[in-house]
């Protein structure tokens, strides 16, 4: 069962890569597999749970769905890469100051949708928040927690932006 | 950081946790995490049927396949292990099926390789033949049902009032627990009405994320079992039992559980991947699908009945309730459910008359073990649905019926335990309060109705049970707590950090907390119960107080003051360099009477007591039957918080999660077999299904008993959800529904059977 | 899942013609959500697999042609989405977009994998139907138009044969009708359907000249509801109306009892969702 295998190139969090996988991996097991990133991990298995997003070419898919071999020429960022300046970024610290984790199973794939909620809709309503989320699940419930800290994520990244245009 | 501990105020505030940083970056450890060098996976062959004996075994095919390792079966277990039946209660569960199959999705065959795809692919290729035996799924039915799960039943031995069911025959009763007090028959004939209602509850399951994953290393002298566990030191035991080998000779590490809810404890993956790294020398790794964790451990279905006596001004005097527990085809910890729920079945109610009858049954169902509130969600579904039938039936107010009854301190609960320490009155009233229960309720226009309830229901804590901790104080001012308790979301890694951190006067940032690692860490009965912050908080305190104490006397041996000199002074000046270390311990038992087997009284049952209250408001859309829940408040007594934060986010995720079993959760079954397991199939909460308004409120109290006042917590939140939202549905539109899960069609065929129009079907 | 030959051909024609006539083992692949999950389950054990990801770039392309909205095959459900255009010339699209599946699936599904997998509880079929659309497909010889209402053969069934590909979905702009989609999700509110109910009206004033009424997920294939149609064909939408609109539906859609509802409780929730999909129509501006 180990025909067919193929060498594909990609960027991973920022870096030039190469791996070698079988057709049938998917984006998970490549990851975990061949880089020991273990931050997308595979839950439910049908797309439903969020567990193993990971962004591709800027696109948050994902991963237990996501044909391994068809990352090649893509740009893949997991949630282990670090923040622009390194550390936390806001939405990371926002979900740490709002408590909007339990058992953590599921935040990699929540920092990660909010990310890119944030990057599309940088002052979402509430509605908003739940709609774009709602395709991740947290079995821990600690949902309100996390409208809460998407919410302070957006205030911070404002704050931020500002500081930044007052620098320039 | 001075040698005399000043206390840092740590206990009681809402500190973010500790682990923050690790789970955001998805850097944190679990065994999901864990590849090892020439690790082989297993993939598992299940049962297709539900009830039968095993014909045959055809693994050519599968072995057949190019990188199979090897195909282990229940004989070539059987030849390794001389009795392979593990389980808390009973010895019944086989590490992999011989003779017989019990249940749809039981383990029978598991397939190694070195590439998880082949183990699968050859896992789909073995070919089992059984011939059927009859089958038993309903827990009534299996009462007097000719097909019976199990020949004999094997008591583990660990339970006393299990004792009396060993060696019996023809039987599915698992357990039957019985209480007695007063005279509940002459109280029938007393009263001037009686109630009776029958309830139902469904099967369902906890869902962790991440799904049940063991490795286990084999050893020159023994194995290391890393495993997804959040009993490590049962595990240990049970472990060494099976084998026949020292606790020793066992190793059991768990990192963080991406969720547990109940579901990992005792023995699940343990035992088969030791026993398979024992016989292949080789690690062993089985991770489980969404799918497989339907086949493994899941909540009881139950059915209760519920009769009270009531004197014309609602006092409830008589109350006699009859639970069915449906504990699937391996006991688990069923009996315990059956024994430690049975006897709140009556309610947070001061009732003179009671008689319980509460019985365990084997079906052909996958296992029922505990989850979030180890029974108690169900019976509070009866009890609190029947006390709001009543309260309409006497045309009086729900809340003001239940103050009339209501247990208070001082009382004997239904065992015969005097209440202490819990604040139900409180509770109920800061329910209503935030409910603004006085003022009239919005009742909706059209075809949107609305209406509220409220539900309160109690628990008692498992007991007696030991935890035991280790402080060990390093020679800079810095330590590390060795901890059994697991933390898997529940945050006990920071409130543990948090009363170390009080103690020895230290900052939190001090403070590891090692995980669980039965080679480092001591004992701990497991986390389940909400028993962790009382009883391991309780050893934790004593550990940091002896380390603490160990401090004071060797700071006053090198003759410093404690006043003024730092941690570390005192170690330079005692070994002449940064080197030493101070190891304080700690074991805490609660004291506790056993229960009498005739009659259920004990003068000491529980050592404290979790109280939860849930208030709902619904609106019901009268032409289709959904309800959507517009508000939900969760109130409860968790003594005096270490953490606020966290109990808050506790309450409120059990309550979401109670939400799920009351709305939208059921396996469905045909013939024994799970039809709906997947999470596409089984519909658990996501954002757009939880309440606009939720509330959640740690009343005002102190639980004389525990550390710094605190109790457990962790289960409360479910407790009043499912009966409250039930009661608000009725409140709405007028009918009552008595089954779980409340579903969109359930409301409306009651709505048309209301209106005489039931809906045919045709 | 086990091996299987990962082929990216550059073109749909070439695509086509790897898609060897009968063998049900190759199979195309365009954003993959469906077919992954298939293989998951073991139901689809596929020999080769014919991605599309690399064909032709206007197989990607949003445009408006002919008083028609044109989209690719390939264009993704969040691009749909977010798309001026489909905004511009079919609002009721852009708004059942928001809660078909999640932000990742729309990320990656295509619009031609989304119409053929089949799936009656898909969401699009019924809203496309209802609007009047019609797929372009390629083979290996040529290609045809179909009209989407025909498409469907039964569950995870169409007419297409193994080694033609939608190329283009084209869809009558919805001008001034106006036009609303209903789904009911019975465990979850992010759940498959157990209803859907796409209603475009031609109205006049405040009376219906024109309705087009097609019903998902509750059946085995999107259908139309002729006779509720003709229900409300020139009439005022009004309470009566729409209750006879209501029982023509019940009664003429085949509808599928399953784990979302008996088929009874679906006739009732047919009968409700019409009616509320008719008066949202009526009240959108498009």
């Amino acid at each position: 069962m180990s025909v067919g295998s193929k060498t594909i190139r990609f960027t991973l969090n920022g870096e030039a890569v190469g791996a070698e996988v079988p057709p049938h991996w998917n984006l998970v097991e490549l990851l975990q597999n061949r880089f020991g990133l273990y931050g997308a991990r595979e839950s439910c298995g049908q797309g439903l749970c969020g567990c193993c997003t990971a962004l591709v070419d800027g696109r948050a898919v994902s991963g237990c769905l996501y044909l391994a071999a068809l990352a090649d020429g893509t740009r893949v960022e997991t949630v282990e890469q670090p923040a622009a300046g390194g550390g936390l970024d806001a939405v990371q610290k926002a979900f740490i100051e709002c408590g909007a984790f339990q058992c953590g199973f599921c935040t990699p794939g929540f920092v990660l949708m909010s990310r890119k909620l944030l990057d599309e809709n940088p002052d979402p309503t509430e509605d908003d928040i739940r709609h774009y989320l709602s395709g991740n699940l947290c079995r821990c419930a600690t949902y309100p927690e996390i409208i809460e800290a998407v919410k302070l994520a957006a205030r911070l990244r404002k704050k931020r932006d500002a500081t930044a245009d007052k620098r320039r | 950081m001075k040698a005399k501990t000043a206390q840092t105020g740590t206990v009681g505030q809402a500190i973010p946790r500790t682990e923050g940083s690790a789970k955001v970056t998805g850097r944190a450890e679990y065994v999901h995490n864990l590849q090892l060098p020439g690790m082989l996976y297993g993939k598992i062959h299940r049962s297709t049927i539900a009830h039968g004996r095993i014909r045959r075994v055809d693994t050519t095919a599968a072995q057949a396949l190019e990188g199979v390792h090897r195909v282990v079966t229940g004989e070539d277990i059987r030849a390794a292990v001389s009795d392979p039946h593990y389980g808390p209660a009973f010895h019944d569960q086989p590490i992999l099926a011989f003779e017989k199959v019990r249940y749809a999705g039981e383990p029978v065959a598991v397939v190694l390789a070195t590439d998880p795809h082949v183990a699968e692919e050859a896992a789909a290729r073995i070919v089992v033949e059984y011939e059927e035996l009859p089958a038993v799924f309903d827990e009534v039915e299996a009462m007097t049902s000719k097909a019976v799960v199990h020949e004999v039943l094997k008591p583990a031995g660990t339970f006393p009032d299990l004792k009396h069911l060993q060696g019996r025959r023809n039987t599915n009763v698992a357990l039957d627990y019985r209480l007695r007090r007063g005279d509940v028959e002459a109280a029938f004939k007393k009263a001037d009405h009686v109630f009776e209602h029958t309830f139902r509850t469904q099967q369902v399951l906890h869902v962790p994320l991440e799904p049940f994953v063991t490795v286990v290393e084999p050893g020159e002298s023994g194995v290391t079992i890393h495993t997804s566990s959040q009993s490590p030191s049962f595990v240990r035991i049970e472990i060494a039992r099976l084998l026949g080998w020292p606790e020793n000779r066992i190793r059991v590490k768990v990192p963080y559980l991406g969720g547990g809810f109940g579901a990992k404890l005792y023995i699940k993956l343990e035992a088969l991947v030791t026993v398979l790294a024992l016989i292949t020398r080789r690690p062993v790794k089985i991770a489980l699908t969404m799918e497989e964790q339907f086949y493994t451990i899941t909540k009881h279905a139950a059915t209760l009945r519920i009769k009270s006596g009531v004197t014309k001004d609602g006092r409830i005097t008589a109350r006699a309730c009859e639970v069915w527990w449906n504990g699937g085809a391996y006991a688990d910890i069923g009996p315990r459910v059956t024994q430690k729920s049975g006897f709140t079945a009556p309610g947070p109610y001061d009732i003179e008359h009671v008689h319980i009858d509460s019985y365990a049954l084997y079906t052909n169902l996958p296992p029922a073990g505990a989850l979030r509130g180890f029974g108690i969600p169900q019976l509070v579904w009866a009890y609190e649905g029947h006390t709001d039938m009543i309260a309409r039936a006497l045309k009086m107010d729900p809340v003001e019926f239940r103050r009339r009854n209501l247990l208070v301190n001082g009382r004997p609960q239904a065992t015969g335990t005097v209440m202490k320490d819990a604040a139900i009155d409180t509770v109920l009233e800061r329910a209503a309060a935030r409910m603004e229960w006085g003022k009239p309720c919005d009742p909706g226009t059209g075809t949107i109705r609305r209406g509220r309830g409220i539900a309160i229901g109690f628990k008692a804590s498992i007991s007696p049970t030991t935890s035991v901790a280790i402080v060990n104080l390093y020679a800079d001012g810095s330590c590390a707590l060795y901890c059994g308790t697991v933390d898997m979301g529940q945050g006990s890694d920071t409130a543990m950090a948090q009363i170390v951190s009080e103690i020895l006067g230290v900052p939190i940032g001090s403070v590891t907390v090692v995980h669980p690692d039965t080679d480092v860490t001591p004992y701990d009965m497991a986390t389940l119960g909400s028993r962790s912050t009382y009883h391991m908080g309780h050893a934790v305190r004593l550990a940091a107080e002896d380390a603490r104490d160990k401090l004071m006397a060797l700071t006053r041996e090198v003759g410093l003051s404690a006043e003024t000199a730092p941690i570390r002074d005192v170690f330079r000046k005692k070994y002449g360099m940064q080197a030493g270390n101070i190891v304080g311990t700690g074991t805490f038992i609660p004291t506790y009477t056993p229960t009498d087997h005739d009659t259920g009284q004990s003068a000491n049952v529980t050592p404290f007591w979790m109280i939860g209250a849930t208030g709902a408001e619904v609106e019901v859309d009268t032409e289709t039957g959904q309800v959507r829940v517009t508000r939900l408040v969760n109130v409860a007594d968790a003594g005096t918080p270490i953490n606020p934060r966290i109990v808050e986010t506790q309450l409120s995720g059990a309550a979401i999660m109670q939400l799920g079993f009351t709305l939208s959760e059921k396996m469905e079954f045909s013939a024994g077999q799970c039809t709906n397991a997947s999470l596409a199939a089984y519909r658990i909460p996501g954002m757009l299904d939880i309440p606009p308004g939720i509330e959640n409120e740690a009343v005002e109290s102190a639980e004389r008993g525990g550390p710094f006042g605190a109790k457990g917590v962790g289960e409360t939140g479910t407790f009043g959800v499912s009966p409250a939202i039930a009661s608000a549905i009725e409140d709405a539109v007028g009918v009552r529904l008595m089954s779980l899960p409340i579903t969109p069609e359930a409301v409306f065929r009651a709505l048309r059977a209301k209106q005489g129009n039931p809906l045919k079907d045709n | 899942m086990i091996p299987f030959e990962l082929v990216e051909p550059r073109t749909l024609r070439e695509a086509a013609s790897l898609l060897a006539s009968g063998d049900p083992a190759v199979r195309p692949l365009a954003g993959g959500t469906a077919v992954m999950l298939m293989m998951k389950m073991g139901v689809l054990r596929p020999a080769r697999l014919v991605s599309l990801r690399a064909v032709e770039r206007r197989c990607s392309e949003i445009r408006e042609a002919d008083g028609e909205l044109r989209l690719g095959a390939m264009v993704t459900l969040s691009a749909l989405e977010r798309s001026p255009i489909v905004k511009n010339l079919a609002p009721v699209i852009v708004r059942a977009s928001r809660t078909l599946s999640n932000v990742r699936v729309r990320n990656v599904a295509t619009v031609g994998g989304h119409l053929a997998h089949a799936d009656p509880h898909m969401d699009l079929p019924p809203v496309l139907i209802a609007l009047g659309a019609s797929v372009t497909t390629v083979d290996p010889e040529g290609g045809r138009t179909i009209p989407l209402e025909t498409l469907y053969a039964g569950y995870l069934e169409t007419a297409l044969r193994s080694n033609e590909l939608i190329a283009e979905v084209s869809v009558p702009v919805q001008g001034v009708r106006r036009a609303a989609y209903l789904k009911c999700t019975t465990r979850s509110a992010d759940d498959w359907p157990a209803l859907g109910v796409a209603v475009v009206l031609d109205t006049e004033g405040d009376a219906v000249r024109e309705a087009r009424i097609v019903v998902s997920a509750a059946t085995d294939t999107p259908t139309r509801l002729s006779a509720a149609e003709e229900a409300l064909r020139g009439a005022r939408a009004d309470e009566k109306i729409l209750r006879r609109a209501g029982e023509a539906a019940a009664a003429a859609a085949n509808v599928v009892g399953d784990e979302h509802g008996s088929a009874a409780y679906k006739r009732e929730l047919l009968r409700v969702y019409l009616a509320r999909a008719v008066k949202q129509a009526l009240a959108s501006k498009g």
